[in-house]
């Protein structure tokens, strides 16, 4: 990874060092902000008043039992969003499989047109239907509750999956799907036995995406609860609000426990994130 | 391989199920209310005709706040384009490690938005913050936060969205570059055009496609901005970094005043929809009818 390896190995490739101190000044700088609050949640901070500023030693741990002072209920919070995140996720997944599927594999008039719509889709805000979702939900008595909460984060951020699902299934070859077809399999078993597993890469990588987008998402758990289910970033920004007094190395900690389970995630699927990509058309092909 | 017309819609029946309730209907919903008064606690309602559009767009609070959302997109997307495309040329050629960095860069972005508007509230702070840290270590005063301060707040806040996005366009864009062909930056490598040269005749016409998504991908996010000035500044000083976002969601949720929510939100919809209508005009292949 690090090391002299590497810096050899750009070397050789020109521009070299030049790259590598771009690329170093780039992770420090965006990178910055989170190592100060991780300290902080250390309890290592500076002491602006004096100058040179001087740091706070040693670091300590007392700082995340405290979370559970300040918020009681943080580790049921932190199950809420994990378990809300997740099926909501899955939920995402299947349905957007399913109706990337049928557009990869059938031709209409339009078809581009309804790819892009749900592009434009994916990029609607939800502020601009949050207002009137409230009130079908409630029409719907899925107020305050985990399915209604589910169900709405899953229509936010399925036209997303659709398109990225789309531009990976409209490249896998069909061959082997043809074949399974003239061997007389259904459209399901195609689907369960072909598609779905060459698929199984960009669907992996989409699923992580998007359960980082639900898992963050704040205005619908805000406006759709009342106080039965509560997600970290609801509970986050409450207290956040009411106590502004909030002591700093507490927020830090609580910040870091909820940052933490989505850098595992990432960094346990570097591999398949680095073959993420949104459908694009290069210059010359039909797209 | 194709499956019939039935066998398609079928496969739509699941996505139509959670998108046409929760999503179709209340956007829809929302435009025709809009028009009248209604309110969910309300029992009956009129027709108004434009009278929540008039109340939304002669408030000057809503103006600032489209003022302020023109003025944060106009800097921030291109911002993180930019920026995204130079981190994305510095991970162009593949080396040991690439995708640790690649990854990595995204961590800005795993934070949340109310979280981000948590950490950085507590970066400005002068006694131990990040901000005042380097004023201190040269020499300098500490300069009261500029999210307190109307000149300088919205640019604040644009900088702490570049800062959550850019890396992530960076990661949306690098497939794009590397896809281009070694010998087109070889070829026009030979011809002897400098960086800038190539990126604008090599790079920029073959990502074009990619950079228009993704920058309505940021675009979009960025008209409905509210959650991280919610907790950064709740809009203020004054109303230096109201959103039409957040005028939405404090008439509608903690002013009750459900029509003018509802109308300003179905505004934000209208904006976003006008830029997919332009998006779609630039992407359409020269060949298509």
């Amino acid at each position: 990874m690090r090391g002299p390896a590497r810096k050899w190995f750009l070397y050789r490739r020109g521009e070299g060092w030049l790259r590598v101190l771009l690329l170093g000044v780039a992770v420090l700088a965006f990178g910055l902000p989170l190592i100060w609050t991780a300290l902080a949640s250390l309890s290592v901070e500076p002491d602006n008043n004096s100058s040179p500023p001087t740091w706070s030693l040693p670091p300590s741990t007392e700082h995340y039992t405290e979370i559970g002072i300040a918020e009681p209920t943080f580790a049921e919070e932190l199950t809420t969003s994990t378990s809300l995140a997740l099926l909501a996720t899955a939920l995402t997944l299947g349905i957007s499989f399913l109706a990337a599927y049928a557009m990869a594999r059938s031709i209409f008039r339009g078809k581009r047109l309804l790819v892009q719509g749900f592009l434009i889709l994916a990029c609607l805000p939800v502020m601009a239907y949050a207002v009137p979702l409230t009130d079908t939900v409630g029409h719907l008595h899925l107020e305050d509750t985990f399915i209604g909460v589910m169900l709405a984060q899953t229509a936010v951020f399925s036209p997303l999956a659709i398109y990225i699902l789309y531009g990976y299934l409209s490249q896998v070859p069909r061959e082997l799907e043809e074949s399974v077809r003239l061997d007389g399999g259904s459209t399901l078993q195609v689907i369960r036995n072909v598609a779905l597993p060459l698929a199984s890469p960009g669907l992996a990588a989409t699923g992580i995406i998007v359960f980082v987008l639900n898992w963050n998402l704040f205005l619908v758990p805000l406006v759709l609860t009342t106080s039965r289910i509560r997600t970290i970033p609801v509970a986050m920004s409450d207290f956040f609000t009411f106590e502004r007094e909030l002591e700093w190395p507490t927020a830090a900690a609580a910040l870091t426990t909820s940052l933490v389970p989505l850098v595992i995630l990432i960094a346990l699927a570097h591999r398949l994130l680095e073959e993420f990509r949104l459908p694009f058309s290069e210059p010359g092909s039909t797209g | 391989m194709t499956i019939s017309r039935s066998q398609a819609l079928l496969l739509f029946v699941p996505l139509l199920l959670i998108l046409l309730p929760f999503l179709i209907w209340p956007a829809a919903f929302g435009f025709f209310a809009s028009f009248t008064n209604y309110a969910p606690v309300q029992p009956n309602f009129h027709f108004l005709g434009l009278g929540n559009y008039r109340e939304v767009l002669g408030d000057p609070q809503f103006q600032t706040a489209c003022r302020n959302v023109a003025v944060f997109a106009l800097i921030a997307v291109p911002t993180e384009l930019a920026l995204g495309l130079g981190i994305a040329y510095l991970l162009r050629q593949p080396f040991r490690g690439r995708g640790w960095i690649r990854v990595a860069l995204l961590t800005p972005w795993l934070v949340s938005p109310i979280a981000t508007g948590v950490m950085w509230h507590f970066l400005f702070n002068d006694k131990w913050g990040l901000f005042g840290f380097w004023f201190v270590w040269l020499r300098l005063p500490i300069p009261p936060s500029p999210l307190g301060l109307s000149g300088l707040a919205l640019l604040t806040a644009i900088a702490i969205d570049v800062w959550r996005k850019a890396p992530l366009a960076s990661f949306l864009l690098l497939p794009g570059l590397v896809s281009i062909p070694n010998d087109q930056w070889e070829q026009s490598t030979l011809d002897g055009a400098s960086l800038l040269l190539r990126i604008r005749h090599v790079a920029l016409p073959w990502m074009r496609p990619l950079l228009l998504t993704v920058g309505l991908l940021l675009l979009g996010d960025t008209l409905g901005t509210f959650d991280t000035v919610l907790i950064l500044t709740g809009g203020g000083p004054g109303s230096a970094t109201m959103t039409p976002g957040l005028y939405s969601f404090q008439q509608a949720f903690q002013i009750n005043n459900w029509p003018v929510g509802a109308t300003s939100a179905w505004l934000i919809m209208a904006m976003v929809l006008l830029m997919g209508a332009l998006y779609l005009s630039l992407v359409r292949p020269e060949r298509e009818r």
